[in-house]
């Protein structure tokens, strides 16, 4: 799947953590879409998922309130930490038990 | 230079000044005391001697909401309320000031229900001091006139982008038909650019997200950013009012100070209130003691040095204070005065005095009264009063 890229300024911004010398005035941002914000980063735990055990059922990509878990080509899940918030919805939900939830340490 | 001059009310002096700044858009509500400034103005917009776009709405919020609007545009901005209007603007002012829209307000100060009562009295406008608006005060409809151009200007500053109130108290000011030295329109033409600095315009033509989303990790340099840019109106202020005394003729400064030089005693006040103060130190003086005058016209941005400089030296100061504040350690302007003061050395008692509301006139012999009551109180080594005065027991 094509991911949409955000302009540059605003993932400089966001790498960068611009402050209040650099930001924009008033939070008037370049437009874009949801793809820019990476709002993994407020994750305490990460999915990681065994694609071994993974039966491609997609119960986790239909489960997933974030739209974090993508398939791959072989339709196998995959845990898109940039987005994932680490509900363990995903874990409850896998009939193969193949996805764990591991502590996030920044 | 030409000095025309012109009877007008204080509300007559907005209108006025404003059709010569010409903005692109006003969106106001009536609500006494304000509404010959909107009544006029939007005559002005009738018979085609403003290119201004009238937007009538359906209350104050969507007054405030309307300029929001307009401002992200470029365009620039006018509107007038007071006191319930003011009130129910709050939480637009907000937005219009954390979106960086240098809107102009014109407040006709008006006291707040209940009881009701239409009547001068600037609560309404000292309750918006965390705003981040600009906020001033006029003395007279002279001063009016002024503060509706000098406010564009200073709001506009590129290194300001913030919105700016200027109050002048109902009935006593906004319906007082007075003497006023207009300017030409090739005048303000030349004070005022012609349109505004915008940093993002709202427009099919530029995508940018306004308004949006900002949560724990950015939010606080978002609202830093307006702090520093109010420091930074502190010194536009004192600027465009020194531009402006050049082009007007009229000294105007942050702060006015009468006859302070060589006082032992104050009297701090603003708006109308601080023609009485001065008519009172002339008085007194001519008994032989050593009293000034301070008058506070920037109020936001608080001139805190400034105040410090004018007051260093005196023994007591007495602050009129022409709004209600319930429960407080001092007036509203007392308690920005005494934190401006604190720690700092050689300053004086601080005696406030919550006055005048609902248009109750305090009248001369009563201030000398309350500045005998301030010289008493530093006599006896008390450093900070507050009481109310003009009411029945």
């Amino acid at each position: 799947m094509e991911k949409k890229e955000a302009p540059d300024e605003f993932k400089r911004w966001v790498n960068e953590k611009w402050g209040t010398s650099k930001l924009p005035l008033g939070g008037t941002v370049p437009y874009h879409t949801a793809y820019a914000y990476k709002t993994g980063d407020w994750s305490a735990f990460k999915a990681v998922i065994d694609k071994e055990k993974c039966i491609s059922c997609m119960n986790c990509y239909y489960y997933c309130p974030d739209a974090a878990i993508t398939m791959d080509d072989d339709l196998k899940a995959e845990c898109d930490i940039e987005f994932c918030k680490g509900c363990a919805i995903c874990a409850k939900n896998c009939p193969a038990d193949a996805i764990e939830m591991l502590r996030v340490t920044r | 230079m030409s000095r025309e001059v012109k009877g007008m009310t204080g509300d007559e002096a907005v209108a006025w000044a404003a059709k010569l700044v010409n903005p692109d858009v006003v969106a106001a509500y009536p609500i006494t005391p304000q509404t010959i400034i909107v009544e006029r103005y939007s005559d002005f917009v009738n018979n085609g001697e403003v290119d201004t776009s009238f937007i009538p709405v359906e209350s104050e919020h969507s007054a405030m909401s309307a300029c929001v609007g307009a401002s992200l545009t470029g365009a620039r901005v006018f509107t007038a309320t007071a006191s319930a209007g003011l009130a129910l603007m709050y939480e637009i002012l907000y937005v219009a000031s954390g979106m960086r829209c240098p809107i102009v307000l014109a407040v006709a100060n008006r006291a707040f229900s209940a009881p009701i009562n239409i009547h001068g009295e600037v609560t309404d406008q000292l309750v918006c001091r965390d705003a981040s608006w600009i906020s001033l005060f006029g003395e007279s409809a002279q001063e009016a006139y002024d503060e509706t151009i000098i406010s564009f200007k200073i709001a506009e500053h590129p290194d300001v982008m913030l919105p700016a109130m200027y109050g002048i108290e109902g009935f006593i000011v906004t319906h007082a038909l007075e003497r006023v030295e207009t300017l030409s329109k090739n005048q303000v033409e030349d004070f005022l650019p012609p349109s505004r600095v915008t940093n993002y315009k709202f427009s099919p033509d530029e995508i940018m997200t306004f308004g949006s989303l900002v949560l724990q990790d950015y939010y606080m340099e978002i609202k830093r950013q307006q702090e520093e840019s109010m420091q930074k109106a502190y010194h536009v202020a004192k600027e465009v009012m020194e531009e402006f005394t050049e082009l007007s003729g009229r000294t105007m400064e942050i702060l006015e100070k009468y006859k302070l030089e060589d006082a032992d005693y104050a009297i701090v006040s603003y708006g109308a209130t601080a023609g009485n103060a001065k008519a009172v130190v002339d008085r007194l003086r001519e008994k032989g003691e050593k009293v000034g005058a301070l008058k506070i016209r920037l109020f936001r941005p608080f001139p805190s040095l400034d105040i410090y400089e004018a007051l260093t030296g005196i023994k007591a100061v007495t602050i009129l204070d022409r709004s209600a504040t319930f429960g407080s350690p001092g007036s509203i302007v007392q308690t920005d005065i005494a934190s401006a003061l604190y720690g700092r050395e050689n300053i004086p008692t601080l005696h406030g005095y919550i006055n005048g509301l609902g248009g109750r006139v305090l009248t001369l012999p009563e201030i000398e009264e309350v500045h005998e009551m301030s010289k008493k109180y530093n006599e006896i080594g008390m450093p900070s009063t507050l009481d109310w005065v003009g009411y029945r027991e």
